[in-house]
């Protein structure tokens, strides 16, 4: 009977904040308990709740649980305010609370020396992660918006947690403030194309409520193009949220936030709200392949760009924020190829293709679910590096492993199933990701040049990120002794490795959820959304055999392995000299990765010209133009010398007595006509 | 649920006395406070009684005030979906801008009295149902403002109290213009000159289309300085920059609201043909009054004045909202000076306390703020959040539904003017918020400004702003506690526009 109950999962962490709110300070570790309490009670419940849904009766027959109420009125259209549970929404919750769990866990060890301001950190992560479950768990489009904006609220606040530290080795944000304010605006951005994109649902569905706009009489009944518009306003949010190109550049400067911040909401959760938004969308914006297309373009655009930028950063945090943006990328690109082949099958009827971008579909998911494990991991890791060796720059670590074994050993865990080494949790969704990448050259469905092209971006990406992944593991934890090294504290408090041996214990195992029922389970919730098509798709052991028959499986295999390789040779072995590359860091390439493809700067001088230059320009209209007309009218009305700007007391009468007497003759006037004429 | 009798005289009634009583008995000390302040509860648990009853239109009274050589002018009060908004917001603020000026030691007597006094014409402006008593109370408002500034204010406060006066007294006297060319109008329909409310309206519908559209822009042009809306906008900053806190308050939160409120109760209901005709204007004065003052917000040095300038900003989207002459735009403009009021009422006591504590709202010379004043940081992030629209506060909703209704309006290549506008009013108003708590709470602790004698909030101040705050949670959680008041009304005014 949990299942009636979901909406205990945001509310729980909303009364933990306001009880830290208040509290916070006369508690031990700030609150911070509490914080783990209601992480911990919105899991089981999620967990109950989950298990209560997919054993139920409307799992077996492929329709979601809803409870709504009436929440707004507008004008003819009512907006509800509830609960939508299908498997998507599951996982969603069942991954959110349960990393999060982890992390406030490893807060207490991370967080311990920040005394008073713990209060403030464990009040904000509650707050956040009642937008977190909020936004799984929401039943319409308006309700997600609202939990959406409380999530950005949480990021923005936590970013500039350390608001006087400066950034380390960059120039993009001045301080963490500027840092938190970037990414409150970028995400804004994309924010104002979501809403404008739920106006015109509303305006066209009269609601939107899932149920309503997933439909397939409503859908067939709307204005198509409106319905383009709208999706692209939505995949323009989602862009914003989980910072693909172009609105990307807020994330890397976000790392200016504790780390745990960086893993809950810059790794692990909020910023797959975008991937979330695509996939819970997806019977909308099926209806257009070529929507499709540019979500897959964005993803695998992103996913090269950003893993390129990764390569020379010397910032642990860095790096690992640019792999974020990569692997968001590749969650993209596997839900936008999914879903083209789907768009197509269902536009020529063919169920085999809708299978196919089922299964694209549940990689996307799934690659989301892993993701979180184990970057969740290797951030709390890093934050595990950071907190005993006081830098985050990785020119100074090295040799960090003989003192940080657990560290040392968990964090390569995790990159190597970030990287994709067989049959750890990375592998099969990324396997999953370039497969369904590439089907829609392989069948021949259009825009072949388009897909193959994404799908060779996708496996040098995989290289990419089997180098710069392995180069930061070396660079931390192997070579000689850095200078940091020397004063290290050593390994992390229990608090702190225990997550990490849980979370690890994910990032190996995770993956092999999708032969154990996961995709079916993914897939159920395309049929509860779609409920009038026909998804039948490999499932299981199937996806298995699949993998291990493609020999792009082997070939993608061979790259991640040459990739670690040559990370081996360059920063542990040393008998690369990675210099030799890039002229020691003075190519021109190199330099316009450190800068970052020129982005901030360009960022920088359009939002300086059109804000600060316009409104300088307004300020000066308001103080001379406007006021100056006022001016001038009053000195022509009063005379020279009485102006009103050189009013500065006891003229008040006089010019009472020139207003009241015109209008008491202008009055007069008006009485006179209407006596007379008996109105106009 | 007891029947009180003559409660919307005695709306008006219990803050004149208070007036009179706080001026002779509050000479010393918290008197003045304590004796405005038992007014001002009393007048606001009788405001929350309107909540509970269930037909409004049973409350109107009327009593003759002048009958005589075919003139009629009557003391009518009446209240509706519409005005009971702004009856309690306003009944809300009292006490709680009273709370918060508690420490007002310099003539503290005047300085209530003044507030009650202004509470004696809001209470009046939105309760009348006679346009002479209406426009009576209009002024009630404007004398004790003028001398809340020029008493209470800043260094340049002269200057500002009488730019303030002659720019809305000049308004008011051209609305007057307006209402007496109306009220001869429908005399010349009903036969006797009445001043009422009913009486006019009754008329209305014979008046020709021409003569409302010139009256409507007498009309018009009145309410929108009041407003203020863009050009005729550069009396409130002003205004703002050296009113005192309190004052700055009730003219932000409640004054500005007459204006918004004029346009609806006259302007649409008595001239639905002028409202059609002058659609596109005040649709194109709206969106150039949010725009135009979201960015002379981030010009601002003076946090008071940037927050002046965002009222200029938001009080545009109200205005775009009633263009829309839609149910769903009324409603939500009416939420919207609902949700403006609560908001811009915690906005101006965080920067009044900010000015009071640091000895400058100058936001160069802040910075680092909300280590060294954590309350005060908490609740300017708060009134700035809430401003900016953030959702599951109040002003989300208002500016959702207005724009919503606006996006509704528009059809075929209209759409671009949204994309235009819409957008921009939306980034620059987090803009001009975050960048301003940027340089004023975060980062590095200023030097520039002696920190040594800073105080964060008083228990006093700071319930009074959690009041509010409680307030703008409450109606962004339950928005239909508030828009199933104005709903109704929304549908009779369209129905009224819809009619011709």
């Amino acid at each position: 009977m949990m299942l009636e109950y979901v909406w205990l999962t945001p509310l729980i962490p909303l009364l933990c904040f306001v009880i830290i709110g208040f509290f916070g300070n006369k508690m031990k570790e700030g609150g911070g308990y509490v914080a783990i309490f209601g992480a911990l009670v919105a899991f089981v419940i999620s967990l109950v709740a989950s298990y209560e849904y997919v054993t139920g009766d409307l799992f077996a027959i492929s329709l979601p649980f809803v409870q709504e109420m009436n929440w707004l009125t507008i004008g003819a259209h009512e907006i509800n305010f509830g609960v939508y549970i299908d498997s998507l929404s599951c996982v969603m919750m069942l991954f959110a609370s349960f990393i999060s769990l982890m992390i406030f866990v490893y807060s207490v060890g991370y967080m311990g020396h920040e005394e008073k301001k713990r209060r403030r950190y464990y009040a904000e992560v509650s707050l956040f992660l009642t937008g977190m479950m909020g936004l799984v768990i929401s039943s319409n489009y308006l309700e997600m918006f609202v939990f959406w904006e409380i999530m950005g609220l949480c990021s923005y606040l936590l970013i500039g947690f350390w608001s006087f530290r400066h950034n380390e080795g960059d120039t993009a944000s001045e301080n963490a403030a500027s840092a938190a304010k970037k990414a409150f605006l970028v995400t804004r951005l994309g924010d104002v194309c979501f809403m404008a994109g739920l106006f015109i649902l509303l305006n066209e569905f009269h609601s939107l409520d899932y149920a309503v706009v997933f439909a397939q009489a409503n859908i067939a009944a709307v204005d198509p193009t409106a319905l383009t518009i709208a999706t692209l306003l939505i995949f323009a949010g989602a862009v914003g949220k989980s910072a693909q190109f172009p609105l990307h550049d807020w994330l890397p400067d976000a790392m200016a936030g504790p780390t745990t911040v960086s893993a809950l909401i810059h790794a692990a959760t909020m910023v797959k709200g975008g991937v979330y938004l695509v996939a819970r969308s997806f019977p909308i914006f099926v209806q257009n392949p070529d929507v499709m297309i540019l979500v897959a373009f964005v993803g695998g655009f992103t996913a090269i760009f950003a893993a390129s930028m990764a390569l020379n950063n010397m910032n642990i945090k860095r790096v690992l924020a640019y792999s974020t943006l990569s692997q968001l990328g590749y969650m993209f690109l596997a839900l936008g190829a999914g879903g083209y082949l789907m768009a197509i099958g269902m536009q020529t009827g063919n169920n085999e293709l809708i299978g196919l971008g089922a299964l694209g579909y549940v990689a996307g998911v799934f690659h989301m679910i892993n993701h979180a494990f184990f970057k969740a991991l290797l951030f709390l890791g890093s934050g595990s590096v950071i907190h005993s060796a006081g830098t985050e720059d990785m020119r100074k670590m090295g040799g960090l492993g003989k003192k940080m074994k657990i560290t040392s050993i968990t964090m390569l865990i995790g990159s190597l199933s970030i990287a994709g080494f067989p049959l750890l949790s990375g592998f099969w969704s990324k396997d999953l990701v370039l497969e369904t990448a590439l089907a829609p050259a392989q069948h021949g469905l259009g825009a072949e040049w388009t897909f193959t092209a994404l799908f060779l971006m996708g496996i040098i990406t995989a290289f990419m990120t089997a180098f710069y992944m392995f180069r930061m593991w070396f660079m931390t934890f192997r070579g000689d002794e850095g200078e940091a090294t020397r004063h290290a504290h050593g390994e992390s408090p229990r608090s702190m490795t225990v997550p990490l041996i849980i979370l690890a214990v994910f990032a190996l195992g995770s993956g092999l959820g999708i032969l154990f029922g996961l995709s079916n389970a993914i897939t159920e919730s395309l049929s509860c959304t779609l409920g009038y098509l026909h998804i039948h798709t490999h499932e299981g052991m199937t996806i298995a055999e699949d993998i291990f028959t493609n020999v792009w499986t082997y070939v993608s295999i061979v790259l991640t392995l040459l990739g670690m390789y040559i990370g081996w040779l360059m920063y542990c072995k040393k008998s690369v000299d990675p210099g030799r590359f890039n002229k020691n860091g003075e190519s021109r390439l190199y330099k316009l990765l450190t800068k970052r493809y020129y982005f901030p700067q360009i960022y920088n001088a359009i939002s300086w010209k059109l804000g600060y230059g316009v409104a300088k320009g307004v300020d000066y209209m308001d103080k001379e133009v406007i006021d100056g007309a006022v001016n001038g009218l009053s000195n022509a009305v009063v005379g020279a010398g009485d102006s009103l700007s050189a009013v500065q007391t006891g003229n008040l009468n006089n010019y009472a007595a020139w207003v009241y007497t015109g209008v008491i003759v202008l009055v007069a006037v008006i009485m006179a006509v209407f006596i007379a004429n008996g109105g106009i | 649920m007891i029947e009180i009798p003559y409660l919307l005289s005695l709306l008006i009634l219990v803050p004149l006395i208070g007036t009179v009583a706080t001026l002779f008995l509050g000479g010393k000390g918290k008197n003045a406070a304590i004796v405005a302040g038992v007014f001002s509860v009393i007048e606001l648990i009788l405001a929350l009684t309107l909540v509970f009853v269930e037909d409004l239109s049973t409350l109107s009274e009327s009593y003759v005030w002048i009958d005589a050589m075919g003139l009629k002018i009557n003391f009518a009060l009446g209240v509706d979906g519409l005005s009971i908004l702004m009856v309690v917001l306003t009944a809300i603020l009292m006490p709680v801008v009273i709370l918060y000026s508690l420490s007002e030691g310099d003539r503290p007597n005047y300085f209530h009295a003044l507030m009650l006094a202004i509470q004696v014409g809001l209470m009046g402006v939105y309760l009348a149902q006679d346009y002479f008593l209406f426009y009576v109370m209009w002024e009630v408002t404007l004398i004790p403002m003028y001398f809340l500034i020029s008493w209470y204010g800043g260094p340049r406060r002269h200057y500002a109290a009488i730019k303030f006066f002659i720019y809305t007294h000049v308004a008011s006297l051209v609305m007057l213009i307006g209402i007496f060319a109306t009220v001869f109008q429908a005399a010349t329909v009903n036969g006797y000159i009445d001043f009422s409310f009913a009486a006019v309206l009754a008329a209305s519908p014979a008046f020709s289309e021409m003569f409302q559209t010139v009256v409507f822009g007498l009309l018009f042009f009145g309410f929108i300085v009041k407003m203020p809306m863009v050009p005729f906008h550069t009396w409130l900053p002003d205004a703002h920059v050296e009113a005192p806190t309190g004052g700055s308050v009730m003219l932000a939160a409640v004054m500005l609201k007459m204006g918004s409120y004029g346009i609806i109760r006259i302007c649409l209901e008595v001239f639905p043909e002028a409202a059609i005709n002058w659609q596109w204007v005040m649709i194109a004065i709206g969106l150039a009054s949010m725009v135009y003052g979201a960015y002379a917000c981030i010009a601002q040095k003076d946090l008071k004045k940037m927050v002046a300038y965002s009222s200029i900003s938001h009080m545009g989207l109200v205005l775009l909202g009633i263009a829309m002459l839609s149910p769903a735009g009324i409603t939500f403009a009416v939420l919207q000076m609902f949700a403006h009021g609560l908001i811009s009422a915690v906005l101006f006591m965080v920067c009044g306390f900010v000015g009071h504590s640091l000895g400058t709202r100058d936001i160069p010379l802040l910075g680092g703020l909300a280590g060294k004043l954590p309350y005060m940081s908490a609740f300017m992030m708060f009134s700035f959040m809430a401003s900016l629209g953030l959702p599951g506060l109040v002003g989300f909703v208002a500016e959702f539904g207005v724009l919503f209704s606006f996006w509704e309006f528009l059809s075929g290549s209209e759409y671009a003017i949204l994309i235009a506008f819409g957008p921009v009013y939306m980034m620059l108003t987090a803009g001009y918020y975050l960048w301003a708590m940027q340089r004023t709470l975060f980062g590095k602790e200023t030097e520039k400004v002696d920190l040594s004698h800073a105080h964060d909030l008083r228990r006093s101040e700071a319930v009074s702003m959690g009041i509010l705050c409680a307030l703008i949670a409450l109606f962004g959680i339950m928005p239909l506690l508030a828009t199933d008041f104005i709903a109704p009304y929304a549908d009779y005014i369209v129905a009224i526009i819809g009619g011709v």
